[in-house]
C-alpha cells in the first residue's frame, strides 16, 4: 500500500496536537464548590470499582477525536493498492463477448469473469475519468461511449450478453479504440479477452494497450461439422469432431434421429486442431433431423452440440437458357440437390413462377425479356437491363478483390486463364469480385428484389471448366442465388440471416426458434420483403423451422440448422499475451502490476463518517439517556 | 448576616397557636405549664398516697379519711415548664445553597423556639461548628425571650468546619434538663451516626432537621468538575452525565432512608427539609402533620 499525496499525513502532525493540547486544557476542570463532597466521595467510591472502564470512558472522545482525524488525513493522502489494472483518464474497455467467451472454466463463466474485471477496472478509474465500453465479437457493440457515469457504465458491462456468431476479430473495436485514443491525452485500451482473437497487423493504437486475459482451461473437444446430403433412397450423415486441446481426450459421440437415440461412437481424438475423426454413416431416408451430442463436459458446452437437417427431396429447380455448353451441364449435375430445366436459347416467354424456379442460368445471349427470379449471365454477348456490354476484353488477368466472399470460398482462380472477356459496365448495384484491369469479371449484386451474377466470359473461352474451381464456384453461385436451398444452406452460422424466398401467395411465415418459442411475420419477427422471408436472430444454436402459411394453413415447412463451427472460438486456451502495435513501438500488452491503482480513501472517508457519528453520539451521551429515560417512564406510565 | 427580621410577623403570629409536641411528660426546673412526671400542686388529680410523717398536711384528702379513717394524701400533676434545646448547625457546609440552609436553619430554630416560648417553657440555643458562637445563649423564658433568642440566632455566623458527633457529645454531657431538642443540620459529616447516636443518649425527645439545598438534592451539573469542599475536604474530579447524577440521587436517597431508620430505632423523629420549601409552610403544614408540632 502507497500514498498518493503523503504530505497530507503532516497534517496529523499538525492537527493532533492541538487535539491534544485542546483536551489537556479542557481537562482543568471548572472549579465547583460544594457545601460537601462527603456523598460525592461516597459514590466516587463506588464508581472506582471499575476505575479503568471509567478512565477510557473520560477519554473516550479525545480517542474518538484523534480517530476520526486519522482517518481523514489518511483519505487525504489517498492510499492505494497496487493492482493489476489502468492508469489512463480515458478509458476504451474492448470486452470479448464472442463464443468461446461461454466457456465455464471461469465461476459462472469467462463472460462473467470479463464482465466482472471490467467492473473493477470501472473502480480504478480515477475521478473525472471516463471509460468506453465496446463489445467485440460478432456485431460490434458500443453499449456505453466516453462516459463517466459509473452507473451507467456498470450498467452497460451487465447488459452485455455472449454472441455466437461473427467470430472474434478485433479490427473494428480496435480501429474505433484509436479513434476514441487519439481524441484524448492521457487514454488507455484494454482488452479483455481470452485473446482467441483476430488482430489486423496495420493497425497502430496511439494508446497504451493492456491485455487482461480470461480463462484458465485449455482441453476443449467440439462436433467440428456436420453434414446430411441425400442421396437415392438414403441419406449419408459426415460428422466431424475435433479436439481442440492440447491433450488426448476420449469422449462418446451420440447420434441422436428425431430425437431417439440412434448410434454412440467412442472415440479417442488426438490434440489436433486441423484434423478431426470423422464418422460417416448411412441414415434412413425419413429422418428430418440429426443430433450429434458430445457426452461428458467440458469448458466450452456451445460446440459439443450439432444439427443437421435434411434436405431429401428439395430440390433445387435451376432453369438453363443455353445454347448448349457440357461444361455447365455437367457442372450443374455434379452438384446434389438441382434439378436443371432446360430451355431453348431464344425462348421469351416463361410461365413458371420464381418459387417454382428460382434461378435461372442464362448462357450466352439473353432473352428479349429476362425471366423471373435469380439470374446468373455466364459470357453475356449484349446489353442487359443490368448491365451494358461494351466491347471485348483480350487475354484477361484474373484478380479477386471480394476478399473472403462467400462466393470465393475455396476457389483458386490464380491457374485460370481466359481468352476474351466481354467487358461489361455493370450498374451501382453490383459488387465485383473477380476483376481484370479496371474490368469486372465477376459480379454480383441485388436489383429489384432478385439476384444477379455475371460472370463475363464464355466458359469455352477459358480453362475454367477444367479447374477445381469450376465447381466449386458453380456450387458457391448456385448458393448465393437460390440461399435457403440446398443441404449448404441448410446449415447456418450463429447470427447468419435465414432468407428463404416465398411465393406472394404466402400470408403470413412462422419461425420456430431452439427453445420453442415463436416468431412470426405478423408481430414483426419475420420480415417478408420483396419475395423474401428474412429472419435475423438467429444467434441461439439449434434448429429452426420456418413455415410458410397460407390463410393460417401451413403450406410448406423448412429446417434451418444453426451450430458453432468455428475452430477460432473452439479454441479455448487463452493466450498470455496479444501482439497489439501501439504507436509508443510497443507491441506486447502484458498489463504490468504496479500500473493499477486501487485507492480507499472511500472507504476511510465512510470510516470517519462512521467514527463522527459515534463521536457526537457519545458527546452527546447525556440527551440519549434522558430520552431514554422519559421513554422508559411514558412506558411505565402506559402499563 | 441578614438585616430583615428573622421571621415575619404574620408568621409569628400564627406560631401562637401552636405548641410543641411531645410524646412523653417531661420533667422542667420550675413550674409552668407542662405535665411533668413529678406529683405537684396542679387542678389535675393524679393519685393517691398514704400519710408518712413529715407530709405536708394541708395535702391529706379528709373525705378519703372520713371513709377508710386512715391518713391518705390526694396527689395532682405537677405542671413544669419544658425545656426545649435548639441545636444549630453553623458549620460552612451549611452556609451554603440556595436558598441558604443556614438562614433555613435559624428560621426553623426561631419558630420552633418562638412556639416554645409562647408556651412559657424554657429555650436555649446551641450553634455546632467552630464558630465565634462557641458561647450559648444562656436560656430565656416566656415571650420576653423571644428578643434575644431571635437576635441571638441573626448574629449566628457560620464557621468553618466542626466536629459534629464531639459537638453532640459535650452537648449531652452539659445540658441540664432533658427536653424536647431539635437538631437542624445538614448531616454532612462522616460522623453524623455517632452524634446522632450521642444525642440518643439521654432521653432527650430529639427532632432532626435534616436540611439539605435543592442544589444538594438535584444537582445541576453537565460536564467534568473538580467539586471542592467548602468545609476543606478531598476534592473530587467528577464527569457529570445523567447517569452519575443518577447515580448521586440514588446515593442520596439511601443515605436519607439510613438516616431515617437509624432515628427511627431510637426515637428520635426525622424531617428532611429541602430549604426550597418556605419556612412557614414547612413549620405550619409539615411540622404539625409529622406530630412534631400541635
Amino acid at each position: 500500500m502507497s500514498l498518493i499525496s503523503p504530505l497530507a499525513l503532516l497534517g496529523a502532525a499538525i492537527v493532533g496536537p492541538i487535539i491534544v493540547a485542546m483536551y489537556l486544557l479542557k481537562l482543568r476542570r471548572e472549579e465547583r464548590p460544594v457545601s460537601s463532597t462527603f456523598l460525592w466521595r461516597k459514590m466516587v467510591r463506588d464508581v472506582e470499582a471499575n476505575a479503568p472502564w471509567q478512565k477510557l470512558r473520560r477519554s473516550l472522545l479525545l480517542l474518538l477525536q484523534l480517530l476520526l482525524m486519522l482517518l481523514l488525513v489518511l483519505a487525504l493522502a489517498r492510499p492505494f493498492f497496487q493492482t493489476q489494472g489502468i492508469s489512463g483518464r480515458n478509458l476504451i474497455i474492448i470486452l470479448d463477448h464472442s463464443a468461446s467467451m461461454g466457456a465455464a472454466d471461469e465461476p459462472t463463466s469467462r463472460l462473467e469473469a470479463a464482465k466482472a474485471k471490467a467492473t473493477q477496472l470501472i473502480d480504478q478509474l480515477p475521478d473525472g475519468g471516463r471509460a468506453t465500453i465496446i463489445a467485440a465479437g460478432g456485431t460490434m457493440q458500443v453499449p456505453a461511449a466516453s462516459t463517466s457515469d459509473r452507473r451507467e457504465l456498470r450498467q452497460a458491462i451487465g447488459d452485455i450478453q455472449l454472441d455466437n456468431g461473427g467470430g472474434s476479430d478485433l479490427g473494428q473495436p480496435l480501429t474505433l479504440a484509436s479513434a476514441l485514443a487519439a481524441r484524448e491525452e492521457d487514454s488507455e485500451v484494454a482488452i479483455i479477452s481470452d485473446g482467441n482473437v483476430s488482430i489486423p497487423g496495420d493497425i497502430r493504437v496511439p494508446a497504451r494497450v493492456s491485455y487482461f486475459p480470461i480463462g484458465r482451461d485449455t482441453e476443449n473437444v467440439a462436433v467440428s461439422a456436420i453434414s446430411l446430403q441425400p442421396g437415392q433412397n438414403s441419406q449419408t450423415l459426415f460428422v466431424q469432431v475435433t479436439n481442440y486441446g492440447a491433450s488426448a481426450a476420449a469422449r462418446r459421440l451420440d447420434i441422436y434421429l428425431d430425437g431417439a437415440i440412434f448410434n454412440a461412437y467412442n472415440l479417442s481424438l488426438e490434440p489436433d486442431a486441423a484434423r478431426g475423426q470423422s464418422i460417416v454413416a448411412e441414415i434412413p431416408p425419413q429422418v428430418r433431423v440429426v443430433e450429434a451430442r458430445l457426452d461428458g463436459a467440458d469448458a466450452l458446452a456451445a460446440d459439443d452440440r450439432a444439427y443437421a437437417v435434411s434436405t431429401l427431396g428439395d430440390a433445387l429447380n435451376v432453369r438453363l437458357i443455353s445454347p448448349g455448353n457440357r461444361f455447365l451441364e455437367t457442372g450443374l449435375a455434379l452438384l446434389p440437390g438441382i434439378q436443371v430445366t432446360k430451355a431453348i436459347s431464344g425462348t421469351s416467354t416463361f410461365t413458371e413462377t420464381a418459387t417454382q424456379i428460382p434461378v435461372t442460368i442464362i448462357d450466352g445471349r439473353a432473352p428479349a425479356t429476362l425471366p423471373p427470379g435469380n439470374l446468373l449471365f455466364i459470357g453475356p454477348i449484349s446489353s442487359t437491363d443490368y448491365f451494358s456490354v461494351t466491347g471485348e476484353i483480350a487475354f484477361p488477368s484474373l484478380r479477386p478483390i471480394g476478399g473472403d466472399d462467400p462466393i470465393l470460398r475455396n476457389v483458386s482462380l490464380s491457374e485460370v486463364s481466359v481468352l476474351k472477356a466481354a467487358r461489361i459496365v455493370p450498374g451501382s448495384w453490383a459488387r465485383v469480385l473477380v476483376d481484370s484491369d479496371g474490368a469486372p469479371l465477376l459480379a454480383v449484386g441485388e436489383r429489384d428484389g432478385r439476384r444477379v451474377a455475371v460472370l463475363a466470359f464464355d466458359l469455352h473461352n477459358s480453362d475454367l471448366p477444367l479447374q477445381v474451381a469450376f465447381p466449386l464456384l458453380l456450387s458457391n453461385l448456385m448458393s448465393y442465388l437460390a440461399p435457403g436451398s440446398g443441404a449448404e444452406a441448410s446449415q447456418l452460422l450463429p447470427g447468419q440471416p435465414l432468407a428463404l424466398q416465398v411465393d406472394a401467395s404466402v400470408t403470413e411465415v412462422r419461425v420456430t426458434r431452439p427453445d420453442g418459442t415463436l416468431s412470426s411475420s405478423r408481430d414483426g419477427g419475420v420480415q417478408i420483403r420483396e419475395g423474401q422471408a428474412i429472419y435475423v436472430d438467429t444467434d441461439p444454436l439449434g434448429v429452426y423451422t420456418l413455415e410458410e402459411l397460407r390463410d393460417g394453413a401451413v403450406v410448406a415447412s423448412h429446417r434451418y440448422a444453426v451450430n458453432l463451427f468455428s475452430p477460432r472460438e473452439s479454441t479455448i486456451a487463452a493466450q498470455r499475451d496479444l501482439t497489439v502495435p501501439q504507436t509508443s513501438g510497443a507491441q506486447s500488452t502484458i498489463s504490468r502490476e504496479r500500473e493499477g491503482r486501487q485507492e480507499l480513501w472511500r472507504w476511510l472517508a465512510l470510516a470517519a463518517l462512521v467514527i463522527l457519528v459515534v463521536e457526537w453520539l457519545v458527546y452527546q451521551r447525556n440527551g440519549l439517556a434522558y430520552l431514554r429515560q422519559r421513554w422508559r417512564q411514558r412506558r411505565a406510565a402506559a402499563r | 448576616m441578614t438585616t430583615e427580621p428573622l421571621l415575619e410577623s404574620s408568621f409569628i403570629r400564627k406560631l401562637d397557636n401552636l405548641s410543641i409536641l411531645t410524646r412523653r411528660a417531661m420533667a422542667g426546673d420550675i413550674q409552668g405549664e407542662r405535665r411533668s412526671p413529678r406529683r405537684g400542686s396542679s387542678v389535675e388529680f393524679a393519685d393517691f398516697r398514704p400519710y408518712t410523717s413529715g407530709d405536708d398536711i394541708r395535702q391529706i384528702d379528709w373525705n378519703l379519711y372520713a371513709r377508710a379513717e386512715r391518713f391518705y394524701l390526694k396527689l395532682f400533676v405537677a405542671e413544669e415548664e419544658l425545656s426545649v434545646h435548639l441545636l444549630v448547625d453553623t458549620s460552612a457546609s451549611m452556609d451554603w445553597g440556595a436558598p441558604n440552609k443556614l438562614q433555613y436553619a435559624k428560621r426553623l430554630a426561631g419558630a420552633y423556639g418562638y412556639i416554645a416560648l409562647s408556651n412559657l417553657d424554657r429555650v436555649s440555643v446551641s450553634a455546632f461548628g467552630a464558630g465565634p458562637q462557641a458561647v450559648p445563649m444562656p436560656s430565656v423564658r416566656g415571650k420576653r425571650g423571644a428578643i434575644p433568642l431571635f437576635s441571638f440566632l441573626q448574629r449566628l455566623a457560620p464557621g468553618k468546619g466542626g466536629d459534629l458527633a464531639k459537638s453532640c457529645r459535650t452537648y449531652m454531657q452539659t445540658a441540664r434538663t432533658p427536653g424536647p431538642l431539635l437538631l437542624c443540620s445538614d448531616l454532612l459529616d462522616p460522623g453524623w451516626k455517632e452524634a446522632l447516636g450521642a444525642l440518643s443518649s439521654r432521653p432527650f425527645e430529639v427532632t432532626v432537621m435534616h436540611v439539605l439545598a435543592p442544589q444538594e438534592i438535584a444537582p445541576d451539573l453537565d460536564g467534568d468538575f473538580t467539586l471542592v469542599d467548602v468545609e476543606g475536604g478531598d476534592p473530587v474530579e467528577i464527569s457529570a452525565d445523567i447517569g452519575l447524577i443518577q447515580r448521586y440521587r440514588e446515593g442520596l436517597e439511601r443515605w436519607r432512608e439510613e438516616i431515617e431508620s437509624f432515628c427511627n430505632g431510637r426515637g428520635m423523629s426525622y424531617l428532611a427539609v429541602d430549604t426550597s420549601v418556605p419556612v412557614d409552610e414547612f413549620v405550619l403544614s409539615q411540622m404539625r402533620r409529622r406530630g412534631v408540632l400541635r
